[in-house]
Formats: C-alpha cells, sequence, structure tokens
C-alpha cells in the first residue's frame, strides 16, 4: 500500500459558492495527512472529492499517477470512515466488515479469514455476532476502521471519524488509530476540526479556510511558523495573541508599541531581521511567550491582570496593557487574582509579525 | 413524573380504559355480526330480536362456493343417504347441488371472483410498491429541474374522486378492450395507488441517511447495488406500510370493479351484492362470502405487523 495521492488545482462550486478554491497537494505513500479547518471551510468536499462521492469543477485528482476524477467511487479503491459510521443496521458487525470484500467477488473462506484477522486487530472479535445498535460509540468506530481496512484499499480517507465520540473515548481512540496507521502505514486523509486531534496524529497538517489551502506543514512548523493570522489563531490553544503594534525606536533600540499603550518592548534587531516595516503590522504571540514577573525591571511593563483561568497544570492570565488584552501562561498560582499589577515582557524569539492587510507572515519562511 | 399514582389518576386511567373498550366494541360489533351471520342456520340469520347463541354450521360456506338451485321436491331417502354431508346440509336448507352431466360438482361464482381480486390486488400492489420506491428514490437522492412540481403533479392525480373519471375510462377501456380484462383493473388500481406509492416511500427514503449508501459506494459497489443491498432493506418497513395500505385500496375498491367488470375480471366487493339478486336473500351465505373476504387483508396486515410498528433499528447512525 504505497499509494500517492496529488490534487492539482480542484475546484468546485456548489451552484455560486466556491467551496473549494484552486487546491494543490501531494500526499507521499505512508503518509497521514490531516485537512485541518472550521466547518464548511472545504476540507470534507475535498474528501469526499478524493473517494469521488463528489464530483470537481475543474483540476485533477491522481492516484499513483493516474487520474481518476473521472471513474466512480466504486472503482477508486478507496475507503472511508464517515463520522457517522455509517454501519449498515440490518447486518451483523460480522457481516458489515465482509460487505466491502463481498463486492470484490472474493471466496467465502477469504473472506472469512480477512474478517477474523481485521477482528484480531481491532479486538472487536466478541462483537463480531452483534448489531450496530448493540455496540458502544468506541466499538461502532472500530467496526467503521476494520470494514475500511479490511479491503486493504489504496488509501483511508477518514471525515472526523471521532468526533462523534465523548471527550476521554475520543483520546483513547485516537491514539488507537496513531497506533494503527503505524502498523497498517496506509496513505491516510483525515478530516477534523479539532486542532489537537490534527497535532496529535498528522504527519503533515493541511489547514484550510474558506475554501483554500493556507498552510501545509509538520504539526510543528504549523505551530512554531504559522504562515498567515488564521493559522497563528486557528493552531495552539489558547489561542495565540494578536495585537495591533507600531515599531519603533526608543533610547536608539528598536521597541514594539502596541497601539493605545505608552510604551514599548524593547526588542533586538535579530528578532526583527527580514521583517518588513512599511505596511501596518500585526503582532502574533503565543500565551507562552507572555512572561509575567512581580518584580519590576526596566524591560518589563506594567500591566493589570483582568482574568484567570486556572487549568490545573497552568493558569492563563488575561493582562491589560494600553487598550489591549495579552493572554498569558503562568505556572498555577502565580496570580493570585484579578485586578493586580504584575510586570510583563515578551519573548522576542516566538514572536509573529503578520502583515495586518493580507494576514501574511511577514517572516520569510526559514 | 409520579412515580405513585394518586386516587384520581387511578379514576381516570379507569375511564379512558373504559371508553377504549366502549369504542373497540363499537367498532367490532359489525365484524362480530359478519362472522357469526356466516355461520348461521338460514332461519336465524333474520330473527328479531337476533339470536346470539346457535350452533354454528359451516352451511353457508358450502353454498358459497359450489353451485346450487331450489329443490322443486325433496330427495328421496336413498339420495339422502348416498349423498355425502356437505350436500345434506345443503339438502336441509331445501336447495340441492347442480352437479353436470357426469356427477361432478360445480363451483358457483365466489371461487372464482375471489381468486380474481388476490390476483389483482396482489399485483397491483407489487407494481405501485416497487414503481413508488424507485420513484420516490430518486426524488430523494437526485437533483432534478421542477423536483417540487413534479411531485405535486404526481400528487395532483388523487385530487380528483376517481368515480368521476370512471364513464371516459370505461370508453376509453372499451375502444383498446381492457374492459373486464385482468391486465385493465390491474393498470388501474397500479395507477391510483402510484401517486400514494410515491409519496409514502419518499417520507421513508428521506429518513435512511445518505451515509449508508456512500459507505457502499466506496466499499466498491455501484449505485444500483447499492440500492439493493443498502437502501432497500432499510426501507423494509415503509415498503411494508405502502403495499399494506396499496393492498387495502385495491383489494375493497368496489365502483370501477362494478363498472369495468362482468365476468371474466370480476373482483369480489362486486360479486358479493349481486348476490341479493331477486327472491329473497340467503344473508348467510352473503354473511360468509363477506367474511371470507376480510380475512387477507387481515392476514397480510398481521403479518406485516413488526414493520408497521415502525421498531426498525434506526440505531447505527450518531448523530
Amino acid at each position: 500500500m504505497t499509494t500517492e495521492i496529488e490534487l492539482r488545482n480542484i475546484q468546485k462550486w456548489f451552484g455560486s459558492n466556491q467551496v473549494i478554491k484552486d487546491f494543490n497537494l501531494t500526499i507521499a505513500p505512508h503518509e497521514f495527512i490531516v485537512m485541518l479547518g472550521q466547518s464548511g471551510c472545504g476540507k470534507t468536499t475535498t474528501l469526499r472529492a478524493i473517494a469521488g462521492l463528489e464530483t470537481i469543477d475543474d483540476g485533477d485528482i491522481l492516484i499513483d499517477g493516474e487520474p481518476v476524477q473521472h471513474l466512480k467511487c466504486s472503482d477508486r479503491d478507496i475507503a472511508m470512515v464517515f463520522q457517522s459510521f455509517s454501519l449498515y443496521p440490518h447486518m451483523t458487525v460480522y457481516e458489515n466488515i465482509a460487505f466491502p470484500l463481498r463486492a470484490t467477488r472474493m471466496g467465502k473462506a477469504d473472506i472469512d479469514k480477512a474478517v477474523k484477522e481485521i477482528a484480531r486487530i481491532l479486538q472487536i472479535s466478541d462483537l463480531l455476532d452483534k448489531r450496530p445498535s448493540a455496540l458502544s460509540g468506541g466499538d461502532m468506530q472500530r467496526v467503521a476502521i476494520g470494514r475500511a481496512l479490511v479491503r486493504q484499499p489504496k488509501a483511508m480517507l477518514m471525515d472526523e471519524p471521532i468526533g462523534a465520540l465523548d471527550a476521554k473515548l475520543r483520546e483513547q481512540m485516537r491514539a488507537e488509530i496513531k497506533r494503527l496507521h503505524v502498523k497498517q502505514g496506509s496513505t491516510t486523509v483525515y478530516v477534523t476540526h479539532d486542532q489537537v486531534e490534527a497535532m496529535s496524529l498528522a504527519d503533515r497538517i493541511v489547514i484550510m479556510h474558506d475554501g483554500k489551502l493556507q498552510q501545509v506543514g509538520r504539526p510543528e512548523e504549523v505551530y512554531l511558523h504559522p504562515a498567515n493570522l488564521f493559522v497563528a489563531q486557528f493552531v495552539g490553544s489558547p489561542v495565540m495573541n494578536v495585537a495591533d503594534i507600531d515599531i519603533g525606536t526608543a533610547d536608539s533600540a528598536t521597541e514594539i508599541r502596541l497601539q493605545g499603550s505608552e510604551k514599548g518592548f524593547a526588542f533586538g534587531d535579530a528578532a526583527l531581521t527580514g521583517i518588513r516595516r512599511d505596511a501596518p503590522v500585526a503582532l502574533g504571540i503565543r500565551p507562552e511567550a507572555v512572561l509575567l514577573s512581580h518584580s519590576k525591571s526596566n524591560d518589563h511593563l506594567s500591566a493589570v491582570t483582568t482574568n484567570i483561568e486556572p487549568l490545573g497544570s497552568h493558569d492563563i492570565v488575561d493582562v491589560k496593557i494600553g487598550g489591549q488584552t495579552l493572554r498569558a501562561r503562568t505556572e498555577s498560582g502565580f496570580v493570585a487574582g484579578e485586578g493586580q499589577e504584575v510586570w510583563v515582557n515578551l519573548d522576542p524569539e516566538q514572536a509573529h509579525f503578520f502583515d495586518r492587510e493580507s494576514g501574511l507572515s511577514l517572516r520569510k519562511a526559514q | 413524573m409520579a412515580a405513585v399514582q394518586t386516587t384520581s389518576e387511578r379514576a381516570l386511567n379507569k375511564v379512558a380504559i373504559i371508553s377504549v373498550l366502549i369504542v373497540t366494541i363499537i367498532f367490532l360489533a359489525p365484524i362480530y355480526w359478519i362472522v357469526s351471520t356466516s355461520f348461521k342456520p338460514r332461519n336465524l340469520a333474520t330473527t328479531v330480536p337476533p339470536t346470539i347463541v346457535f350452533e354454528p354450521e359451516i352451511s353457508p360456506f358450502v353454498k358459497l362456493t359450489l353451485r346450487r338451485s331450489q329443490l322443486r321436491e325433496q330427495p328421496t331417502p336413498e339420495e339422502y343417504a348416498a349423498a355425502p354431508w356437505w350436500e345434506r346440509l345443503v339438502f336441509d336448507g331445501g336447495e340441492k347441488i347442480v352437479r353436470s352431466g357426469r356427477g361432478e360438482v360445480q363451483l358457483s361464482g365466489y371461487p372464482s371472483r375471489f381468486v380474481n381480486s388476490l390476483i389483482i390486488a396482489i399485483t397491483s400492489t407489487v407494481l405501485a410498491v416497487a414503481m413508488g420506491t424507485f420513484t420516490a428514490y430518486g426524488f430523494s437522492r437526485f437533483k432534478m429541474p421542477g423536483e417540487q412540481d413534479w411531485l405535486f403533479f404526481i400528487l395532483s392525480t388523487r385530487m380528483l374522486p376517481p368515480v368521476v373519471v370512471a364513464i371516459p375510462m370505461f370508453l376509453m377501456y372499451r375502444a383498446v378492450g381492457l374492459n373486464d380484462t385482468h391486465v385493465g383493473l390491474i393498470i388501474l388500481y397500479t395507477a391510483f395507488n402510484l401517486s400514494f406509492s410515491v409519496w409514502l416511500m419518499k417520507g421513508f427514503i428521506d429518513e435512511i441517511p445518505k451515509e449508508y449508501e456512500e459507505a457502499a459506494l466506496v466499499d466498491g459497489y455501484t449505485r444500483m447495488e447499492a440500492f439493493f443491498k443498502v437502501v432497500l432493506p432499510e426501507a423494509a418497513t415503509g415498503i411494508a406500510a405502502t403495499a399494506v395500505f396499496c393492498f387495502i385500496t385495491a383489494w375493497n375498491e368496489y365502483a370501477f370493479a362494478l363498472i369495468m367488470t362482468r365476468r371474466d375480471a370480476q373482483t369480489a366487493p362486486p360479486f358479493i351484492p349481486s348476490q341479493v339478486g331477486s327472491g329473497l336473500p340467503d344473508w348467510t351465505v352473503i354473511a360468509s362470502g363477506t367474511f371470507l373476504f376480510l380475512l387477507p387483508v387481515a392476514i397480510f396486515t398481521f403479518l406485516l405487523r413488526n414493520h408497521l410498528l415502525r421498531g426498525m433499528s434506526f440505531g447505527a447512525i450518531r448523530k
């Protein structure tokens, strides 16, 4: 199962609404790709287009170099796991898993062997005689994955396969999907709106917004070097702080001033190399790069805490500087309550700069 | 929710049960009347006040199914002794069974009318449900221009009382030679039921999640295979319900059957009252014919009762 999938210039309209805009992506063999985006961003439509459940208006879908956009889904040899699982209620678990094999006119004994083998891998052997309605959510999901894997398809597509499960089960199934992928190594495209799922599962994350591809990259790449404001704010929890700033100089050192604030943060020139200064700039900074201190020092600015979210392992503290609020991540209990004065500094190493109009990152790709 | 019923609630419950019982009795009384009359001796059928307790006999059914005529003279004791038990029942009623030259008994008009009813109702039900299911699937799953208009048009064929078109239909049927044929009535009843079947099945198929078929499509099946292997089993409930309704309509239809058929393709509904004929009607024979006529619908509905209760497992799609 060394299948490469390539999407070239995909365009798709629903009426006058363009839902996929000039989409290009090459998915390497064995790769686990996660398409991440809000609902309605076109990620599921893209997935369904790969499966053949949705036609495309323009472009090419290539599987192993062969264009398949004109093939019916039954001829593409791709398996899909649906968010709703879509187990056939009138069939037992065994029949559900055997169903795709029956389409291939495989012998009875071979089908039996394949079904039992996949049931063993997924640890659902004792459920084979049951009806889907008698299963728990997690087991339904295992059966759905089993039904997809049993045929050893060229590629696996998963449309929010664990979105319908509760939080604890979701975590467990996430680990299981990862384990299965490592074991089976099938080329996988996985759609989700949950960035934690995306970060933990993906070899590469594809972030979509409004039908357009925003960024493709390894999880840490997307996290550390977001290509634009949308990616910056979509990936990471809590959300990255974004503030309108002016870049100026004070005492012959470069300074970042939050708009509405009198004073600025001294940034070394090193942190600003390659940043174009001719455009209106927005600063993006993750909460862990907003550093709080109880003691006054020259390079820190005074701020007042407005809100504390204790999360156990750490706290999220909102501080107000000038008119703008920044969220900081501190060790738990670092700030006692709202309305306290703290001293704030930013880590220039982890600062991102974006063109306020286009939203694009001003730092050239590294 | 109150776990313990209060006194007033219990009283209310009793009132409800008693009202339901009364309504049930009112509805079942005519059926009881038909069933009891069909087992009565002829002289007890029309007594005033009605006879409730009597010794049931099956002579009405014998008379219903065999050709018979009035006895001109009493059978001789030898004839009576030689006759089988069912023939004696007819003798007792002052009638005799008509035999052919070779001494074979002949069937009355009823059995062939009953078979006609079965052939016509079953065939038209199968056709209406099958065509309705396909049409409904098309409307449910594919976008087409003027979809709502088409659906309205299909429904509009039911907006006219069917009898309004009886005369033109009769003339058309006479012109093409479909009068008094099975095919003629089958076409007619299929057409009656089709719009109903399309609308009912569309409701059921709309409720079957699209994902089932999509799963089957990516699992390597064509749309046709997905329809037969996934949609049809899921739609079984709807098909059963639609079939029951179509069958009842076709089985009970009276007006067109009366106008369009005379002998060969006549169904039971116009035949049963025609037995009243001239002279003194034998109500026991008419009641027994009606009783037998009630059975198929009752059996059919009973067989499909589980589907009608819609208890199917719509549980494997998580929403």
